[in-house]
């Protein structure tokens, strides 16, 4: 039977000489050199992937052999190590099984990863060939070291990004030895973003592939390839890349918060970027629970959450007040903003009211008392005094609208309207019902000539309280 | 109304089974009669915390700040208990909750001079100490946290109040219905 080859098996010549834009579909190559291998078409894969195949093939086939879609297993001779002389890979068959097994599982995990089949006689590289396979080398021993450490079933992820490096790798050196300057759209599979233009962003692709794989115990053979790679960049493209750059990390495993380019991977920056994150997502969180939050400024958005929080907490004691076997018609006025007065009235159960119950009969003091704890809040905090008289059900509205209100319903209604005439303004308290449950139908106007007299400066003008 | 509550193990049907318990009990001790405004008001406390308390039993410890609501009304009632002079049940209540009150006030000093701490170096939210400040003081058990944490507790904490007002609002209609 014969061997699916992966694509990573293709020839670097052949791939070098095609355009990578052409497609970002693999092709299928079949060479005549190839009489045992097999060419599939492929997905749309990137040109890493291509790149990856020219890669392997020469190189490592021991352990990649196996990266078929079908999973043989009987394919360990088969490819022959093009030439030892170039690649130095030390494999021994115990780790080719390893490698076999290693191998098998990424393909099955990733069957996203089509692999089209490729191979064929290395070819003798020009003069980059040298640390081409030197790097190469050293990213094979990497995934072997990585193999080895049985690694394999946790985080085949890993191993696929081992092997995007090795395409990046490759790619960078086709890049150079093509002496194009393409991007090197490092992120094929890896969905690593990097943009950049030539040799840097390929070596920070490379960076980051190493960065993120968890390559423990491989930072002295990545700076190694880091130093080649950077020889053989600044030979090529003259361009310096720059070492120790870190890009923005990929989804898949996020093991660690990459820093964005040009900050330090300080682990007390990330720790603090981490945490504005988290603050950020609680912000968003509450702003859904409180009303009114449509304030983009995080103080303006805090304040708001305070004052909800202050609402609530004043809406359960006046609710705790107010049920009281419906018979005693309570009126706490217990404000923190003025906060003084509790004022008690029995009214011996005359008419139970609704929660935010002021009663009319003897209501003329107890509004009176609500509306000089408005006034007195309002002079303080408007926001207060606005969720005061929210909590009881009052509101303001301007005194026209009161008594046009008030003029219709009274000859229903049992009216008891007090109008006073306002000094300036406009504004009337309006209790509505508590939003719920039956209100009394009857109606009463009070005005609250005596806080505007009393605070001169209020802006509210003549505030009047009417219930409906 | 009482359809409302369909899910039997909800935050809300537990808190009202809690809190409809505890007024029963309430109206139960006291005669409704009483007309003084010291037995209305105390009438008004006793209500007031049998809702909090109930929320709070509700989510159980689960929350800090349920924890530390509870915490505060069983250290609340054994001083009163220890005021009127009832030493046998603050004795068994001591040896139940020292342990947990001397923890908690511990750990709490702790981390209250940490994050104090903290607050001074970190000075990545400049503005908002301030009303980090206040919502530490509205929010029960909230000065032992940091602002990341606080605000969990804070969304958590207006989602129960909601609630209870909720409820209670129906409560209270019902009375009124009378």
């Amino acid at each position: 039977m014969h061997t699916e080859l992966l694509s990573i098996f293709s020839k670097s010549k052949p791939q070098s000489k095609k355009k990578k834009k052409r497609n970002s579909s693999l092709h299928l190559q079949s060479h005549s050199s190839s009489k045992q291998k097999k060419t599939l078409i492929m997905q749309p894969c990137s040109r890493e992937m291509q790149a990856m195949n020219s890669l392997l093939n020469p190189t490592q086939q021991i352990p990649l052999q196996d990266l078929h879609i079908n999973g043989n297993r009987h394919q360990h001779q088969q490819i022959h190590v093009p030439s030892s002389s170039q690649f130095q890979y030390p494999t021994p068959t115990s780790t080719t099984h390893h490698d076999d097994s290693f191998l098998e599982q990424i393909l099955s995990s990733t069957t996203s990863f089509p692999w089209s089949d490729e191979t064929g006689p290395p070819n003798p590289e020009d003069n980059n060939n040298a640390g081409f396979n030197y790097d190469e080398m050293v990213l094979a021993s990497k995934l072997r070291q990585h193999q080895i450490n049985g690694g394999a079933a946790a985080n085949p992820f890993s191993a696929m990004k081992m092997m995007l490096m090795m395409q990046q790798q490759q790619q960078q050196q086709q890049m150079m030895l093509a002496g194009r300057p393409t991007v090197a759209s490092a992120a094929a599979g890896g969905g690593i973003t990097t943009n950049h233009q030539g040799g840097e962003g390929s070596m920070q692709a490379l960076y980051n592939v190493f960065g993120d794989g968890s390559l423990h115990g491989t930072m002295q053979a990545k700076s190694f390839v880091g130093a080649n790679s950077a020889t053989e960049m600044t030979q090529s493209q003259g361009s310096g890349p720059t070492a120790g750059e870190a890009v923005t990390a990929p989804e898949k495993p996020k093991q660690r918060v990459r820093a964005r380019r040009g900050q330090a991977t300080d682990p007390h920056s990330i720790a603090e970027r981490l945490r504005r994150v988290r603050i950020a997502e609680r912000m968003k969180a509450l702003q859904e629970l409180v009303p009114n939050a449509n304030k983009t400024d995080k103080a303006s958005m805090l304040d708001e959450i305070i004052d909800y929080v202050k609402f609530l907490q004043l809406q359960v004691k006046v609710l705790s007040m107010s049920r009281l076997g419906g018979a005693a018609a309570v009126a706490p006025l217990v404000s923190e903003g003025g906060g003084d007065c509790i004022q008690t009235s029995a009214n011996g159960g005359s008419h139970p009211r609704n929660s935010n119950g002021d009663q009319t009969p003897s209501g003329n003091d107890r509004l009176t008392m609500t509306e000089h704890q408005v006034a007195k809040l309002m002079e303080e905090d408007m926001g207060s005094a606005m969720q005061y008289l929210q909590e009881k059900g009052l509101c303001l509205m301007p005194i026209s609208l009161a008594t046009a209100i008030s003029s219709a319903t009274s000859r229903s209604r049992n009216p008891m309207i007090n109008h006073e005439n306002p000094t300036n303004g406009s504004h009337l308290l309006i209790q509505s019902s508590g939003g719920d449950g039956p209100s009394s139908p009857s109606m009463s106007v009070l005005t609250v000539q005596s806080a505007t007299m009393g605070n001169g400066g209020l802006e509210g003008g003549a505030a009047s309280v009417s219930k409906p | 109304m009482d359809s409302q509550h369909l899910n039997p193990s909800s935050l809300k049907s537990r808190f009202t089974a809690r809190f409809l318990r505890a007024l029963i009990k309430i109206n139960a001790q006291k005669p409704i009669s009483s007309s003084s405004p010291r037995d209305i008001f105390q009438r008004y406390q006793r209500i007031k915390v049998a809702a909090d308390k109930s929320m709070a039993y509700s989510v159980r410890s689960r929350r800090t700040w349920s924890r530390a609501t509870l915490w505060k009304l069983r250290s609340r009632s054994r001083r009163r208990l220890a005021s009127s002079g009832r030493r046998s049940s603050i004795k068994t209540r001591t040896t139940t909750t020292t342990t947990t009150t001397t923890t908690s006030t511990n750990h709490r000093a702790a981390i209250v001079e940490k994050t104090s701490h903290e607050k001074e170096n970190k000075e990545d939210h400049v503005g908002l100490a301030v009303q980090a400040e206040e919502l530490r003081e509205l929010v029960p058990g909230g000065e032992s946290m940091d602002l990341c944490n606080l605000l969990d507790e804070t969304a958590h904490y207006i989602k129960c109040l909601t609630t209870q007002v909720q409820v209670m609002k129906k409560i209270a209609n019902l009375y009124s219905l009378e």
